[in-house]
């Protein structure tokens, strides 16, 4: 089985808390990785790339301290290394200017406001890794009890 | 953990401890150092296929790799040395020649057609004018569905159809109650149809194409001949599974809509894959009259589309290698037993002869049946139709019941059958993942229509005995 990965970045530890608590049912096929920064999320993408493993999905706060939400967003979206990886902005605190470079820049896969609705959160995970798995070519009969079918539907071509 | 190391250790020391075995050990009479090996190859295939440790085109993969270092004439130099006991090595251009064997060609024309006809939208777009004439009662708009379900898969694969169409079936699904029985009937009409439509054509799915080799000589089956008997076997099981079905899970709604957008593409090119379908499929049906073999006929596609840039570059790096690899694997299991002498060899050791022929049709088909049902169907055929085939051909009690062909085509169907678990074929797997089917539910269905397969598979092949069209 592939390691595959689901980082998310928050500063405030109760709020990175309760999203990987929210997402506590991926948590025995796929790895959740928690990050209290932009920049301990960049050095932990660093370590898995040598590693040879899968970032899957990456949930990211906005604002943070020394580097924003978007910033990091942005300069994964231009790495090649992490070309695929779907990346979901969680934040209450965003102007529109910061969306506006989210969207062009960080080209995002998904928005979703804070407070969040825990289902929503991990329908929209399930969905993007879901896309990941079948993008990437990973063998999703493995993984199929926790994607979601329609999304498996629409992309199975062969 | 001991489940999991288990399943790496017996496909490594079994084989080697047969290699090992002094080569009387095996009361076959003459046998030879090649045929002892082939047996160790046969038995790491089974335990891989079984075991599943490696992917399952990695173990056709290696079979092929094993043959050639093992039993080829350009093979390692120990396994060459000449000894009386040797036995016949075999050409290394014939188990490389597996890889390219003309039923491979077939189902890569078939390849190139299913993903044509998803790429210019062909199969959408008849889906959404052949369903239009069953109307909005759930009954009959579930037979529609099934219908269409056979019939692609008789040219696409299996799990690509299924696929497809359950995407069209999810909004629907929605809209039943949680309670509501009916999203059963449909989240499961989808995959029994894909797996019962495979049936019908040779290309239909792989089993069928690794039946094809050991149907040669005077028992060759055309495109045409296949569809004769395929096709009313597949219409006929579709209505029994849509009876099973609808009885078992009525619906309590009242109408359905099923919503397909889009609509035929008519630029140069689509037309060009519209024209090229039906006059492969005619020439496929129409094989006496112009002399090409459905093996020619399956590289017309292959060249039209890749001169109109219908197939690009990219799409051709989508085409399902392991599909063909897995058959490839499964040829050249069956060109090592026979060409070794093997076959004829173990057969006449073991005493089958003083069965009941009858005994052996069910005996092999209920094998076969099970094992589809837990491992993958190509696998299972790749596994079981060499030593049928080799049985067949040997035991003259068979004769009076159609010969060899009865038996090779009773496994294949029964192949094609297993299906009444998430994991005996993707399209379960995938009709599964949807949430709306429980295992027993679909165990209930799959295990019926795979018994009822079985029997209504006897009663056809009893029937085309008796008008003489096979054996």
């Amino acid at each position: 089985m592939e390691k595959i990965n689901i980082i998310c970045v928050d500063d405030e530890r109760e709020v990175l808390e309760s999203v990987v608590h929210d997402l506590e049912y991926f948590s025995d096929m796929f790895n959740i990785e928690e990050c209290e920064s932009a920049f301990e999320c960049l050095e932990l993408l660093e370590e898995l790339d040598a590693q040879q493993e899968y970032v899957a999905v990456l949930i990211s706060d906005h604002v943070m301290p020394e580097k924003s939400g978007v910033e990091l967003l942005t300069e994964v979206a231009l790495d090649n290394r992490f070309l695929g990886t779907k990346k979901l902005l969680l934040t209450g605190l965003a102007t529109q200017a910061d969306t506006i470079r989210a969207i062009n820049n960080a080209k995002l896969d998904n928005f979703l406001e804070k407070v969040w609705d825990p289902q929503e959160l991990l329908q929209t995970v399930k969905e993007l890794l879901t896309e990941y798995i079948v993008e990437k070519g990973i063998d999703y009969e493995v993984y199929i009890e926790k994607l979601d079918a329609p999304t498996l539907y629409r992309l199975i071509k062969c | 953990m001991k489940k999991i190391q288990l399943k790496y250790v017996l496909p490594i020391v079994i084989p080697l401890i047969i290699l090992l075995l002094p080569i009387t050990s095996f009361g076959i009479v003459d046998m030879t150092l090649v045929e002892q090996r082939i047996i160790a190859i046969f038995v790491m295939a089974a335990l891989c296929w079984v075991l599943e440790p490696i992917p399952i085109y990695a173990t056709s993969v290696l079979i092929i790799v094993l043959e050639l270092l093992l039993i080829s004439d350009k093979g390692l130099w120990f396994s060459k040395t000449p000894s009386p006991e040797l036995g016949h090595l075999i050409s290394y251009k014939t188990i490389m020649g597996t890889f390219s064997s003309p039923i491979i060609m077939l189902f890569l024309g078939g390849f190139f057609l299913a993903m044509a006809a998803t790429k210019y939208r062909l199969d959408i777009n008849l889906a959404r004018v052949l369903l239009k004439p069953f109307g909005k009662n759930p009954k009959y708009v579930m037979l529609g569905l099934m219908i269409i379900t056979a019939i692609f898969s008789m040219f696409m694969s299996n799990t690509a159809t299924t696929a497809m169409m359950l995407s069209i079936l999810t909004p629907v699904l929605a809209l039943f109650a949680s309670k509501d029985l009916g999203k059963v009937a449909f989240a499961l009409s989808v995959p029994v149809a894909a797996n019962i439509g495979g049936i019908g054509t040779p290309i239909g799915t792989p089993p069928n194409a690794v039946a094809l080799k050991y149907l040669v000589d005077e028992n060759n089956i055309s495109f045409g001949e296949w569809m004769v008997f395929g096709v009313p076997f597949v219409i006929v099981m579709l209505f029994i599974a849509w009876l099973l079905l609808s009885t078992l899970f009525p619906s309590s709604i009242k109408e359905i809509n099923l919503n397909i957008k889009g609509r035929f593409l008519k630029t140069p090119k689509a037309i060009i894959v519209y024209v090229t379908f039906i006059v492969t499929i005619l020439l496929w049906l129409m094989g006496g009259l112009h002399g090409m073999n459905s093996y020619v006929v399956a590289l017309i596609p292959v060249a039209v589309f890749s001169m109109f840039k219908i197939i690009t570059k990219e799409d051709l790096k989508k085409i399902s290698w392991d599909v063909l690899w897995l058959v490839s694997g499964g040829i050249a299991l069956g060109v090592g037993l026979d060409q070794s002498g093997l076959a004829a060899n173990a057969i006449e050791a073991i005493p089958f002869a003083e069965f009941h022929p009858l005994l052996l049709i069910v005996g092999a088909s209920l094998l076969c049946l099970l094992m589809a049902n837990f491992m993958s169907h190509t696998a299972t055929a790749n596994l079981l139709l060499p030593l049928v085939a080799a049985l067949g051909a040997s035991m003259h009690s068979l004769l009076p019941y159609g010969g060899e062909v009865v038996l090779i085509l009773a496994v294949t169907f029964a192949a094609s059958l297993g299906m009444s678990l998430p994991i005996s074929t993707p399209p379960n797997a995938l009709a599964y993942a949807s949430g709306h089917v429980e295992t027993k539910q679909m165990a209930r269905v799959g295990g019926g229509i795979g018994i009822i397969g079985l029997l209504i598979t006897y009663a056809m092949l009893y029937m085309l005995k008796q008008i003489s069209f096979i054996g």
